[in-house]
């Protein structure tokens, strides 16, 4: 079905492929990765730095930094390990139940007829117009009835519903590209639409369920307006909040904001590293993979 | 049709009926989480609510007391602001990126992840390395600056540079508009681009003719995409670095509405200016639609 479309990369025809080039076209988009780097490799060596001690203003006596106990130091100031472990538990209840209902939905919506899922789609699009600081509004006056203000219950709300509109279209945009015999033939063979979502639908998809699955990860993880909202005892705060303490307990002392800022990047930062091989190749809507 | 019959042994269900399950959890909150919620809180614009007694009707009071709001009008000026130059510049920036890597040259991929990477970066932690940068006396981009023997601003303290230092650093955190360049470059089929070449254009007029052409719809969601996140959306790093200041610079609407509904217990007025982001969002999405049109008309001579 992609046989006319390049498999990856088809702009051959502008690449230069002359030495010369390709020195330059390295050259150039090196020194663009590196300025992209820059501000994550300024962190990790500022969070390194000792604490109170006049940062060094030009470059002669450069040496690396290795105050190390930095980081001890940031988790006897606030209880970042507990923090820690709240972000970790919210993101993972989170993800495999946006997952699930996003996936869920998308699938729903390749197999209604052409007039509801005109509709629905219409709808779900209009909904990411949105503003979301609209809904936190009434939200929190919706969320105050329910008793779920200060319970994890108001930030997993959005995941019963795939979190966002924008991740059931893309899932929707994913199970198009599978042909539509394949699912025929499924149901003729008896499959229930549950069956064909978990063994045919789903293990086609993968690319996508991984995009999606990442993206869902990094907007709950970075999260911080929402637990600002609902959240009130401090041993439920999520890694943000710490964050937001630690700046407010003292706003100058660098080396230990850096550290903070590390350990809140650092597990999205593996997590995009491990998957940015498929996550990058830009083909989440190709189904099938050749 | 006997065989599908049975074999749903286990829940008696039609085949509607299961899609209708299937879809119930997006459905419930589509309407409980988004619509409901949404209309509610246009409905409030138009009322005086402090969160605790009920709401009582006030007609356009809300807007005249905006219309008087100094902070208003700063906050509607730093929005357009950054709708006019950052997101554009943000789009410009992950098309150029996206054309630069997207033939598969050795290398590419690494290159592709670290101008992902600022993206995955957390608002708050990002905030806080950016409030580092600029620092204007131990901050490296000053540091920087000062070797090089050039002025050394005071960035987020002066009014005039918050706002366009602000703007600086979104243009790092461009990934996902990235990768739907990406994902639109991989759909323009090979013989295109073969037949231009073969017509002797060379890379320039490929890109011009062919590919920004065929690109149009992408470029058009991200845009779109962009313009809503940044007015309605994020305002995360302003709440961190500047609150909104030197002298309200970096007030953004959003902000505004925030600091009004949740500082403030005035979520009237909060609704009052949400409604007016919408309004204007959906002006500037028009216009955009407009110039999307025209383009397309003149790339078609």
């Amino acid at each position: 079905m992609t046989k006319n479309q390049a498999p990856s990369g088809l702009v051959h025809q502008y690449a230069p492929r002359r030495p010369k080039g390709r020195l330059a076209f390295h050259v150039f988009a090196g020194s663009v990765a590196l300025v992209f780097l820059l501000p994550f490799v300024w962190m990790i060596y500022v969070s390194l730095q000792t604490p109170g001690v006049t940062l060094p203003r030009g470059f002669e006596g450069f040496s690396l930094p290795n105050a190390w106990h930095n980081y001890a130091r940031i988790f006897e100031m606030l209880p970042l390990g507990r923090y820690l472990f709240n972000s970790f538990l919210v993101t993972g209840l989170a993800v495999p139940l946006t997952l699930i209902t996003a996936s869920w939905a998308g699938f729903a919506l390749t197999q209604l007829s052409a007039r509801w899922r005109r509709r629905l789609i219409l709808v779900s699009v209009g909904a990411l117009l949105a503003p979301l600081t609209a809904l936190w509004l009434t939200h929190l006056v919706l969320f105050t009835w329910l008793g779920l203000i200060n319970t994890y219950g108001a930030l997993l709300a959005p995941a019963l519903m795939g979190s966002n509109p924008l991740f059931v279209l893309l899932f929707y945009w994913a199970f198009r590209r599978i042909p539509v015999e394949i699912f025929e033939s499924a149901r003729l063979d008896g499959a229930g639409v549950w069956l064909t979502w978990r063994l045919i639908a789903l293990p086609l998809v993968r690319p996508a369920l991984l995009a999606i699955g990442v993206l869902t990860f990094l907007s709950y993880w970075s999260d911080f307006i929402h637990p600002l909202l609902y959240l009130k005892s401090q041993a439920l705060y999520t890694l943000p909040l710490g964050l937001r303490q630690l700046q407010q307990l003292d706003q100058t002392q660098w080396p230990l904001l850096m550290a903070g800022a590390v350990v809140m990047t650092l597990p999205p930062v593996l997590l995009f590293l491990i998957v940015q091989h498929y996550f990058l190749q830009a083909r989440w809507f190709s189904a099938i993979e050749h | 049709m006997a065989a599908p019959q049975r074999a749903r042994p286990w829940l008696l269900l039609t085949h509607r009926q299961a899609l209708g399950l299937m879809l119930l959890p997006y459905l419930l909150g589509l309407v409980g989480l988004i619509i409901i919620p949404a209309l509610l809180a246009l409905g409030l614009a138009f009322t005086q609510y402090d969160g605790l007694s009920l709401p009582r009707w006030t007609g356009w009071r809300n807007f005249t007391l905006l219309f008087a709001d100094l902070r208003f009008w700063a906050a509607l000026k730093n929005s357009l602001f950054f709708a006019g130059v950052a997101v554009p510049l943000r789009g410009l920036g992950a098309l150029a990126l996206a054309l630069l890597l997207n033939p598969p040259r050795q290398g590419a991929g690494f290159y592709r992840a670290a101008i992902y990477l600022p993206t995955v970066i957390p608002d708050v932690a990002y905030a806080l390395i950016w409030l580092w940068v600029f620092n204007p006396v131990y901050g490296p981009l000053n540091l920087l600056l000062i070797n090089l023997g050039l002025p050394a601003p005071v960035w987020l303290v002066d009014p005039d540079l918050a706002k366009p230092a602000l703007s600086l650093m979104s243009l790092f955190q461009i990934g996902e508009g990235f990768v739907i360049v990406l994902a639109g470059l991989q759909t323009i089929p090979r013989e295109v681009l073969e037949s231009a070449a073969l017509d002797g254009s060379n890379r320039w007029q490929v890109v011009w003719h062919v590919i920004l052409p065929l690109l149009t719809p992408w470029l058009a969601l991200l845009t779109v995409r962009d313009l809503i996140m940044s007015l309605q959306n994020t305002f995360t790093p302003a709440l961190i670095m500047t609150g909104g200041g030197p002298y309200y610079a970096t007030l953004f609407l959003n902000h505004l509405a925030y600091e009004e509904a949740f500082d403030g217990f005035r979520f009237g007025q909060g609704a009052a200016i949400l409604l007016l982001i919408v309004v204007i969002s959906a002006a500037l999405l028009g216009g955009l639609w407009v110039l999307i049109q025209r383009w397309g008309d003149q790339s078609d001579d």
